[in-house]
This record gives structure tokens, sequence and C-alpha cells, in this order.
């Protein structure tokens, strides 16, 4: 009887909504003036990493900032997960539950483009001892928006070539890394399939939908998935044809790319080539003899390609000063020397292959400076626009029609074309 | 219990008319209604306070927001900025304009129809061969139950393990020499995937709603109709179908609504492709309004499938009439 | 409608007996117990079939859990193995390492019972009402109340999200909680429950109405304990309802020690988006294993519950 009167008391909770208010929201936070009261702002930033020595280092950078300022109650990384990391986001801003700060990919040309971020160079270039032309000019132009930066790309980590040198001794198979092309890696990768039916060459997370890590294959053939302004589909230019016909081709008639619906993890020991970031090395376990290289060369020679992560302020913030000085804080080039232990950092300063490799027990000094080091000023990002995630899906349904031994590369091509010009229009 | 009752009573006094009489509700006799408390109108009164929770729940979380999706699908939303700008009917003319939708409403149908048709006929089958007693007949209930009680999510991850190109099914099939298709990757195989997991997962649920109607059909009628001389078939489709044909009702409602709400199937299995053959209206929906943030899109396609529902519906309560059999 | 129940039977025992199937079938009759032989080899071809049948229902599951227990490199062997040579139990330390996976345990667990608890109160006093008392508009409100049952989720979740977020409880449990307690799974619930309360003989209730029992007293002490089955089997229904939903929480939830287990089950990924298929095995055998075992234990009130409840449409 008790219990059913409570269930009652429960029920008539959701009749009127205004009574549940009362239940476990959160309360939103007062606005607070530029000179807040002290122990009164808590600032929470989101991120995509849930690895605890990484997380570790962000709490021991916020206490330190903490001790020399008394207003600031708490700062708080809240780990979101990585595969819908931009629609949490989203809702979260959408519901009024915005976080100060946040790591942002893909996301950021959105972000920007409806004035959701604060600008940062001004507060940036005043910070005493933040050194703003330390920053590499080539890693900050994706978020720079009219001269004006909105995101520190704290993370610039490019894509390079791992291979499983122990797999392909076990195929009989070595590489001439003097002349390290496509086509020599899908040569191999086609002879290791054949012999120990492992994989030959894996695109990491690329898993037939993810299309945009396939440029780092396609600007070795010169091509771009649009214009540099981003107004206009290239997906049909004569470039990424031949592109995307090398690749069908390793997939369909040499074997040297595993095909769709078929799982091959590299760090598994599934496969004998994978391209992926540099950041990725962490999941190398040592079950296997590896090495790492810069891209293999396409028709058009050498290139690099960059996966690059920013962290901003939020407009939606209440406490906007305040978290653009933290930000300027955990970005000043004592602590971005401490985050390029697991980030491949934007500063001049912190780029050679000694000091990268002083927190990094999977690759060398040397490897670094050839993957990292030397790769960073002429590299290009993986494509970025605003609507990413209706672009992406927009352009893989249409891409799908690729994956089938008899796709015609050109129609499907032009078909991906067809289908986002009106969104990069917009 | 009595709080609950006095409670009622009190609510009564405050109700259509009768505050000048009622000064003091408590104290007032309970066997002694006035002239206007007849016990008919006491009884509806009670009647309108049982389904109150139920009737609310209703409305603050179906009607309204229906009477708000109507009101943002003329509105378009920028989400980042909260802006909500009236577009009047512009997301109803996007509804003729997006080169989409027809695969979207076609694969939306093939799914569901294959869902409710082989949900239903697998469902009458199973409880057919188990409405009788033998060894184990337990044993088979439980088993083709138990991917109900198994989480969406969960039996979804694991077809979709067993789907792969090199996973454990075309690695069984390869054990008989047979070359399985590679079946998320091609739309008629993608959908049949799709759809026959959906299937297996909720099909228990009719199975059990079958044979309890089975089992509600008096065996007199059977042995008179042997006596008749019926075949077996004959039973079934003069006895056996029309006496469960108030089940088979509720089963294809039942059914149609959890196929139009698939989602984790679709989201989690095949993110709606190849292309879009699996993408069914839900997901398009979801992926419209949460992920292309076009809320006001995402309420007009949403409003779209209710009026097929409420079209569905209408047209199964008008053949009812044909063919349950309890209407008369 | 009410007492439209008996007749039809009586109906149905003359329409197929007295069709025109009688002359051609009258001399088989009597065969009424076949041959031993024939019947054994019956029996063999009905359990061939179920057996053949249930192999996609049970494999799945036992692949499961088996797989759990594999190194991450053996999953995708080819050819499959069911079991492994080297079985680890890493995976389950892991997904308890990687989510606050207990704590989303415990989410799941107690918004299933709170669910379930409000529909069976919700639903059992609207279904007794919509069957037993008469009054104004009964019907048109019934109506009015099935629509819940009609519109699809996805209709309302924006709308919801927003009158949620007006309200300051995105990110909290009671989305998950108050919806599905009061909206379609509840309505289906009161439909059941309508259902069973309909075919209840009258004289209970004439016979407690002597005894001085009001409508509440009647539905609490003589309805309810009569109608264990149709509760059990809506309780059943609810109880999975909300133990499977995914759409809400993806669309409610942000914060990982909030989030339920389907939720969950998705996220075991490392910082990059790629799965980590063992971990994933593993929490997905600890959230099916609890709930079948329950289930093997109780599965004969839980067919046989469902069975024998209201639920004949």
């Amino acid at each position: 009887m008790n219990t059913a009167t409570k269930l009652v008391s429960l029920a008539a909770l959701a009749t009127s909504i205004a009574v549940a208010t009362a239940g476990c929201g959160a309360s939103p936070e007062a606005p607070v003036a530029t000179t807040a009261p002290p122990n009164s702002v808590e600032l929470r930033m989101t991120v995509w990493t849930s690895n605890e020595d990484q997380l570790a280092l962000f709490d021991t950078i916020a206490e330190e900032y903490k001790a020399d300022h008394p207003e600031i109650k708490s700062i708080t990384f809240e780990s979101l997960p990585f595969p819908d990391y931009n629609t949490t986001l989203t809702t979260q801003i959408a519901g009024g539950n915005s976080p100060d700060l946040a790591w942002m990919g893909d996301l950021s040309r959105d972000l920007i483009a409806s004035d959701a971020l604060v600008p940062l160079t001004d507060r940036l270039t005043e910070t005493k001892g933040w050194d703003y032309d330390d920053l590499l000019g080539s890693v900050t132009s994706e978020f720079t928006a009219d001269d004006e930066l909105y995101a520190y790309p704290f993370s610039n980590s490019p894509f390079a070539l791992y291979v499983n040198e122990s797999l392909l001794a076990a195929a009989g198979q070595s590489l001439d890394t003097s002349d390290l092309t496509w086509d020599q890696v899908s040569a191999v990768g086609s002879a290791v399939n054949a012999a120990t039916g492992k994989g030959g060459f894996v695109i990491r997370d690329f898993n037939y939908s993810s299309w945009n890590t396939l440029a780092t294959v396609w600007t070795g053939w010169g091509a771009s998935a649009w214009n540099k302004d981003g107004t206009k589909c290239t997906f049909d230019s004569d470039e990424m044809v031949d592109a995307f016909q090398f690749l069908h081709d390793a997939i369909y008639v040499d074997a040297s790319m595993p095909g769709p619906g078929t799982t091959a993890d590299f760090f598994a020991g599934d496969s004998a080539f994978t391209i992926a970031q540099v950041s990725r090395a962490a999941l190398l376990d040592g079950s296997f003899e590896y090495d790492v290289y810069p891209l293999p060369d396409g028709p058009e020679g050498e290139y690099s390609v960059l996966g690059q992560a920013g962290v901003g302020v939020l407009e939606s913030s209440a406490h906007v000063q305040e978290a653009t000085d933290f930000l300027a804080f955990l970005t000043n080039p004592e602590n971005a020397a401490k985050l390029a232990q697991f980030f491949p950092p934007p500063r001049k300063s912190l780029l050679t292959g000694e000091k990268l490799a002083e927190n990094n027990t999977k690759l060398t000094a040397d490897q670094l400076e050839a993957v990292v080091i030397d790769q960073l000023p002429d590299a290009v990002t993986l494509p970025n626009h605003t609507s990413p995630a209706e672009i992406s899906q927009k352009a893989k349904t249409a891409l799908d029609a690729m994956w089938t031994p008899d796709a015609d590369v050109k129609a499907v091509l032009s078909s991906v074309c067809t289908a986002i010009d009106p969104l990069l229009a917009t | 219990m009595t709080t609950t009752h006095s409670t009622t009573r009190g609510a009564s006094t405050d109700a259509p008319r009768g505050a000048a009489t009622d000064v003091a509700p408590p104290s007032y006799p309970k066997r002694r209604p006035g002239r206007f408390w007849t016990m008919a109108r006491r009884d509806a009164l009670t009647g309108y306070l049982f389904i109150t929770p139920q009737l609310v729940g209703v409305l603050v979380f179906v009607l309204i927001p229906v009477g708000l999706a109507i009101y943002y699908s003329l509105n378009d939303w920028n989400i980042f900025t909260g802006e909500l700008s009236f577009v009047g009917g512009e997301n109803y003319a996007a509804l003729l304009d997006d080169p989409q939708l027809p695969t979207v409403l076609g694969a939306t149908a093939i799914f569901s129809g294959g869902v409710v048709m082989l949900n239903i006929a697998l469902g009458l089958a199973l409880a057919v061969m188990l409405n009788r007693r033998f060894r184990g007949v337990t044993l088979f209930r439980t088993m083709f139950f138990s991917p109900v009680v198994v989480s969406v999510v969960a039996w979804t991850l694991v077809w979709g393990f067993l789907l792969q190109d090199n996973g454990g099914i075309n690695g069984l099939l390869a054990q008989f020499g047979v070359v399985g298709p590679n079946w998320l990757q091609e739309g008629p195989t993608a959908m049949t995937a799709v759809v026959i997991t959906q299937v297996i997962r909720s099909v228990g649920i009719n199975m059990v709603l079958f044979l309890s109607a089975l089992q509600g059909v008096p065996g007199e009628l059977y042995e008179a109709a042997r006596i008749d001389g019926a075949r077996n078939s004959t039973m079934f489709t003069r006895i056996t179908l029309p006496l469960i044909s108030p089940t088979l009702l509720l089963t294809a409602i039942i059914t149609i609504v959890g196929a139009l709400q698939a989602f984790a199937q679709i989201a989690v299995l095949t993110e709606g492709g190849p292309g879009l053959s699996t993408t069914v209206l839900v997901y398009y929906v979801f992926q419209q309004a949460f992920e292309f943030n076009h809320i006001g899109y995402g309420s007009t396609l949403a409003l779209m499938l209710l009026t097929f529902v409420m079209l569905l519906t209408v047209l199964q309560w008008q053949l009812r009439r044909k063919w349950v059999f309890y209407e008369d | 409608m009410k007492t439209d129940t008996a007749p039809p039977t009586i109906d149905v025992v003359r329409q197929p007996s007295g069709s025109a199937e009688l002359p051609a079938g009258a001399g088989v009759t009597p065969r009424r117990v076949p041959r031993s032989g024939a019947a054994i080899a019956r029996r063999i071809i009905l359990y061939v079939a179920l057996v053949v049948l249930a192999v996609p229902f049970v494999v799945p599951t036992i692949w499961m859990i088996a797989s759990s227990f594999k190194p991450l490199s053996e999953i995708f062997a080819s050819p499959p193995t069911i079991f492994t040579d080297s079985p680890t139990w890493a995976a389950y330390g892991e997904a308890f390492a990687f989510q606050p996976f207990a704590q989303q345990y415990f989410n799941s667990v107690y918004i299933a019972v709170l669910v379930t608890a409000i529909t069976m109160l919700v639903s059992s006093l609207a279904g007794y009402a919509f069957a037993r008392i008469r009054f104004p508009g009964q019907n048109l409100l019934f109506l009015v109340v099935l629509i819940g049952l009609l519109v699809p989720g996805e209709v309302t979740i924006v709308p919801l999200f927003q009158m949620f977020k007006q309200v300051g409880l995105i990110n909290t449990h009671w989305p998950l909680i108050l919806v599905t307690a009061l909206a379609a799974p509840c309505v289906l619930a009161t439909f059941v429950m309508r259902q069973f309360f309909i075919a209840l003989p009258g004289e209970l209730e004439e016979a407690a109405r002597l005894d001085g029992l009001g409508r509440v007293g009647i539905w609490w002490r003589i309805c309810l304990p009569l109608a264990k089955p149709a509760l059990s089997a809506v309780a059943i229904l609810t109880f999975l309802a909300s133990w499977n939903l995914y759409l809400e929480p993806t669309v409610y939830i942000t914060s990982p020690e909030l989030f339920t287990l389907p939720q969950a089950l998705t996220r075991y990924t490392d910082a990059y988006g790629g799965e980590m298929w063992n971990t994933q095995l593993a929490a997905a055998t600890m959230t099916v294993v609890p709930v079948l075992v329950v289930f093997l234990i109780a599965q004969k009130q839980f067919v046989e519950g469902l069975a024998h409840s209201g639920l004949k449409g």
C-alpha cells in the first residue's frame, strides 16, 4: 500500500512537468562577472580520450592552475565516447548543457560558422610568454577563419605506414624502403595475402564507411575531395578516378586490401600494413616486429596527410573569460611540452625527434623525425567542411556502390559529387 | 487503500459542482451522497480518476509532443545558436525534393512487411508445433523464446560478427563447400539479414501469444470436426484461424509497431547501408534530426510516418470487421 | 463487446463441421490413434525440424558467451571456432576498467524495475476502469489512449527532448522512466489489462459490492489478485521494453555514468573509435546471462504466465 501510494505520486509527477524539475537536473550556473568570487567557477571540458594517463596529465595541469586561481572551484574533463562525440557534444550544446571547453575534430567548421566558438588570437597573443609566433602555420589553418584562431590544434598526428615485419618475413617478402610506393605496398600486400591468408594493407578506421580517411591515399594521386574553398566537389576528377581505381584493383584484382565486411586488425597481427596516425603506435603490443615509415609515394610523388584535433572555448559557456584563461594556461609552452608526449604539438620549438621520443616508448627519435617532424610543414589535413555528418553520410551512401567487383569507378565518383555538391554550395 | 479512497471522495467534491453544500468534505457522511452524487455518477468519477494517470501520460508524452512536432515542422532550427525561424511549408516541400526519401520509404516498406509477415507466420508455425505434449517441449519453448530476453544491442552485435564476410555464418557455409555472400555489404542480402535477425529476436513473443490463443481453443471443437471427417488443414483454416483471429490482430499491431521502431538493429548492424538499402524511416529521422541537426525536417519526416501508421491502422480497423472473429 | 465472448464459440462449432468437407472425409475419420510407426516417424520429423529451427535462436548466444573468453586474435579465426583452447578472463576485467560498467548495470536494473512497477499500477487502474466501469466518453477516451500505442517513438522524441530540456531533465534518467512508464509500453499494458478484466465474470464484483467494498477495494482486493497472469505478462513486456531501450538513452543521456546497458555496450571502443571486440562480447555476456538464468529458472511462469494471461486480443 505504501509503495503503491508512492508510485501514484510518482506517476503524478508526470502530470506536471514543472514538478519534475525538482528531480535531478543540473542547475544552471549563475553568470559571473570578469572577476569571479573565489570558488565560484566550475569548468568542464569535453574530450574523447579515455586513456588514464592522458586524463591524469590534464588533471595535473588543472590542479596547477587552480592553485593560482582561487575563483576556480573545479575543472573536470568529461570523456565522451569517440564514435558519437559530435552528436553528443551537439546534443549537449542544444540541450543548454554546453561544456566550457571542448576538443573538436571535424565539427570545428560548423562551430566556427555558427559563431559558437570564442576567438582566441588576441587573447593568446596578449598572454605573456605564450609565444604565439611559435605556432606552425600549416597546422593552424584548419581552425582559423578570417585570420582569427578559434581552436588550439593540440594534436597534429601525421598518417604513417606501419609494417608488420614478422608477417612479411613469414611470407618471404621484404620491402625496398628506398623507393616506397603504393604500387610496391600493394604488390607485397598481395603476396602476403597469397602466402598467409592475412590481409595486405588496411586503411585504419576506414571500414568502408569513413571515406575521409582515404585522403591518406588519394592525396598521393594529387586528388582532393573538394576545391580549396570547399564550394565544389572534385571527386569526379581524373586524379580521384585513378586513386579509386588503384583501391578497387587492390581489393578485387590483387587482393592486397581486405574487402568490405572483412575485419582485419593490423595491431592484432591480421595484416601486413596499415595506414594510421602516428599516435596509434600506442596500440602496438609487441606481439610482432614492426616498423613505421612516411606514407608511400603515389604517382604524384611524396606527400603527407595529417589528422588534427583542436581545443576551443564555447561561446555558450557561462565562464567564457575564465575558460579562455585556462585554455591559455593549458597550451602555454611549458604545458604544451607536457602534452607533446601524447599529442604531436603545433609548436616549432617542440618539434624535434629527440623531444618527441622522450616520452614515446614505441617509436625511436629517427622514426619520429621521419614520420612527424619532416611531414608536418607540408601536410594536408583530412577533408573538413561544415555539416560534416551530412556530407559524410551522403557521400558514403553514394560510395557504397564502389565496393563491388564490377563497379564503374568513374560513374560512382560522379554520383558522389551529385550527392554532395548541393551541400557544399550552401 | 482507504487513504486513496477518501482522497477520491474529497476530490469528487471539488469536481463539477456541489461546492455550495460540501463545506467540510472530511466530515461529510460517507454513505449519504447528495442528490447529484448518484451511485452511477460516483462510479463514473472513480472511472475518470482511475484512467487519469494513463490519460495524462498519453497527453503529456504523446499528444503534446505530436503537436510540438507539427510546430517544429514549420520551422527551421539552428541547433548551435538555438534560433528558430518560421519557414512555413518549406520542410513539406523538401519531402518532395528529397532524392533519398523514395528509397528510404521503399526500404521501410520492405523491412516492415518482411518482418511482420515472417514474424507472424513463423510465430504461428512454432506455436502450432509446440502446442502439444511431448518430451522436451518446454526446452524448445525456452529456446525459441530466449532471444527475446537478450538485449537488442547485444543480439545485434553478435549477429554483426556472424554476418561478417569472414564471420561465423560464412565459415559454417564454407564447411559445406558453399561460398556465402558478403551479407551486410550487398543491398538485398543486407536487408534479408536485418529482417531475419529482427524476426529471430522477437518471434518468441508472438509464439507465446499464439500458444495462449491456441490453448484457448476448446479441444471438443477439434474432436467434433474430426468426427465429421475434417482434415488437419481444414481444421486449421476453419477452426483455429477464426478463433485466434483476435490474437492475430493484436500480434499484427504489436509487430508492426515494433518493426517501425527497429532502430538499434539498423544502427548497429548496417548503419543504414550499403547505400540506403537498409535505411528505414526511423533511422533516417534520427540521422536528420540528431546527426545532421535538421530538427524541422526530421519532425516533418516523423509526422509523415505517423500519417502512414494512422492510415494503416484505420485500414486494419476496417478490415478487422471482415476477418476478426469476435466482431461478429 | 463484453458479452460477445461466449456466443461465437457456438457459431464456430457449427460453421466448420457443417461444411462441405463432411462426406469426403467421412471414411477416414475413425483413425484417431495413428499407428505407432507413423507416429514415431512424425515425432522424429518434428524433433529434427525443431532442432534445426532452434539453431539460429540459440547458437548466437552460445557463441557470444564462448567468444568472450577468447583472445582477440581468435574471435575472427577462420574456420570459426566455438570454444577456445586458451580461455581468458581479461576482457571481463577490461569491461569494468573501461567504463563504469557496474554503475551502468545498476542504472538499467533500477530503471527497468521502477518502470515496470509504475506501469503495472497505472495500466491495471486504467485497464480496470475501461473494462468494468461505465462513464461518459469511455470509448472516446479509450481511443485517445490507444493513439499512444500508434504514435511511433521517433515522432515524439524530438519534441520530448525539447520538453525535457526546458525543465532541465536532459542527461538524467527521468525521461527514460517517465516516457516508458506512461507512454507507449504502458498503453499496450493498459490494453492487455482491459482485455483481461473484460473477461472476468461480473458476479465476483457484485458479491464484493454487497460486502461493502468500493471500487478501489474491488480493484485491489478482488481483481488484481485474479489478474496475476495478465500482470506478469505486463511486467515481462514492460521490463523488456525498458531493458532494451536504445534510441532514447542515446538521445537523452550523455554521461557514461548515467548510461544504460544497451547504450554502454556500443561504447567499447578505443580512444580512436576502434572497436574492442572481446570486451564488447564480455560486456554483452554479462548483460545477457543473468537475465537468461532468471528466465531459465522462472521459465514456466514466464511462458505459461504469458500464455494464461488475457493476451487473447
